[in-house]
């Protein structure tokens, strides 16, 4: 639909909250965000300006580093006073004690997953703070971006395949993409193996492709169904004493459905952890 | 509507299904300078505390498993001294009961033999007193038979072959009675 329409058009709508924008909109307060020129890598031209997603992925940058600063705060006086951290310090160690433990060292082993559990609690919380910042109003989520949640999920891939190399060697990790055949020798199991290499090479890849889709996914999904909820009181909002009542009608459905919301955006950081770290487990103890 | 914003400056961004390439670059960035700030700085302080606290909660329950078995040991020895006590006592007592019990039969036999001392004795002096009693008794007999024969007769029979006559007479009268 032309955006010059003066009808409310729900795709727009949609589109308009879940695409990446060079500018904030706080409900008709319209920020621009500076535009730089391109930088050219290899014959590509990349804009680096800052866009609404960047923003936003800074600002869970800074609400990631800032709650860990003010919990290591607390758990480090807590430390000195010879007690448990208590209040919001003892929460936060909670949570990170959970995703080191139960997720870093329980797929990864006990000396390995200690290693890597900080790489895996990076990905927890800022995956988490960037899918709760898309609820808040006025908020724009950055896992709602295919960009980020690829970028991520390259990083994740580099860290299963760098982090494997450095484990396996060199030669052990070449059988991770060509496998010894049990039971087979010689010409047999040399065409058994290079004819493994394509699926091998694919299952590498396709990992962190269903990571990044995954979690792009369920955010944009999420999303949709709340702006269409929300666009459900729009279309009907000519309709008189009816449209008060779809209304609160669908801001209750609403509110469910952002109490969901919480929970998948949870969920979903959880989701990405918990695979990568059993991808990274995985390669660490491939034989 | 704000869409139109899109397009106001630079040009229309992707929708949504289109990702744009400077969010993935600054997603890496941004995720590198988060992750060495976290993992040189803030976790190692987050998980030193936890450590700590494991450590002292293992040690004390490793000292406590200690404490235990050591307490285990000392109960054992103790059961085994009870045990010990507990028989050499038995021992003694049975000891002491056979020594009271030797003890009262040598007593009990002393008396006895004390006893049938005194009552030897006590017969021997009835039997002394008694025969000293009888002749007595019987020299009584015999000066009372004299003198009442002298007086019978009017003429004293003191003489020693009168006694002597009496005396057999008497002593006849004891042996056929």
């Amino acid at each position: 639909m032309s955006v010059e329409s003066e009808q409310f058009n729900i795709g727009e709508m949609m589109f308009h909250h879940t695409a990446d924008a060079h500018e904030l909109d706080f409900g008709g307060y319209i920020i621009h965000l500076p535009q730089w020129e391109p930088i050219h890598i290899a014959g590509m031209a990349i804009d680096l300006s800052p866009t609404r997603h960047v923003v936003f992925l800074i600002l869970a940058a800074v609400i990631v580093l800032g709650l860990m600063w003010a919990a290591a705060r607390g758990i480090e006086k807590a430390r000195k006073d010879g007690v448990a951290p208590r209040g919001f310090a003892g929460m936060m160690e909670m949570i990170v004690l959970y995703v080191r433990n139960e997720i870093a060292i329980a797929n990864i082993g006990e000396e390995e997953g200690a290693r890597w559990a900080p790489f895996i609690m990076t990905l927890f919380f800022l995956i988490l703070v960037a899918n709760l910042l898309g609820l808040i109003p006025f908020g724009s989520s950055p896992t709602g971006n295919l960009a980020m949640t690829g970028a991520l999920a390259f990083i994740v891939f580099l860290a299963i395949e760098v982090g494997g190399m450095v484990k396996l060697g060199f030669k052990g990790y070449m059988h991770t993409i060509f496998p010894k055949v049990e039971g087979l020798s010689g010409a047999g199991a040399v065409a058994m193996s290079l004819g493994m290499a394509p699926i091998e090479v694919l299952s590498k890849l396709v990992k962190p492709f269903a990571l990044a889709v995954r979690l792009f996914g369920n955010m944009t999904a999420g999303h949709f169904v709340l702006l269409s909820l929300f666009g459900i009181v729009f279309m009907f909002s000519n309709l008189g004493i009816w449209s008060a009542g779809i209304g609160l009608v669908t801001g209750a459905v609403v509110v469910g459905i952002m109490f969901l919301e919480i929970i998948v955006a949870l969920l979903q950081a959880y989701v990405f952890a918990l695979l990568s770290a059993v991808f990274i487990g995985m390669m660490q103890h491939e034989h | 509507m704000p869409i139109l914003l899109l397009s106001t400056e630079g040009g229309a961004l992707p929708g949504p299904f289109q990702p744009t390439p400077a969010l993935a670059v600054w997603t890496v960035l941004v995720f590198v300078v988060v992750f060495v700030i976290l993992a040189k700085q803030l976790f190692p302080v987050i998980v030193r505390a936890t450590a700590e606290r494991e450590e002292t909660i293992k040690q004390q329950l490793a000292e406590a498993k200690q404490m235990h078995a050591e307490a285990q040991v000392a109960l054992e020895e103790q059961r085994k001294l009870l045990a010990g006590a507990r028989s050499e006592a038995t021992a003694l007592m049975a000891e002491a009961r056979t020594a009271a019990d030797r003890e009262r039969s040598l007593a009990v036999e002393k008396t006895r033999a004390e006893q049938d001392d005194m009552l030897a004795r006590a017969r021997h002096d009835i039997e002394a007193q008694r025969i000293r009693a009888i002749a007595d008794l019987r020299r009584e007999a015999v000066d009372l038979a004299i003198a009442a024969a002298g007086k019978v007769i009017g003429q004293s029979f003191d003489g020693a072959d009168d006694r002597k006559l009496v005396e057999e007479y008497l002593g006849s009268i004891g042996k056929s009675s």
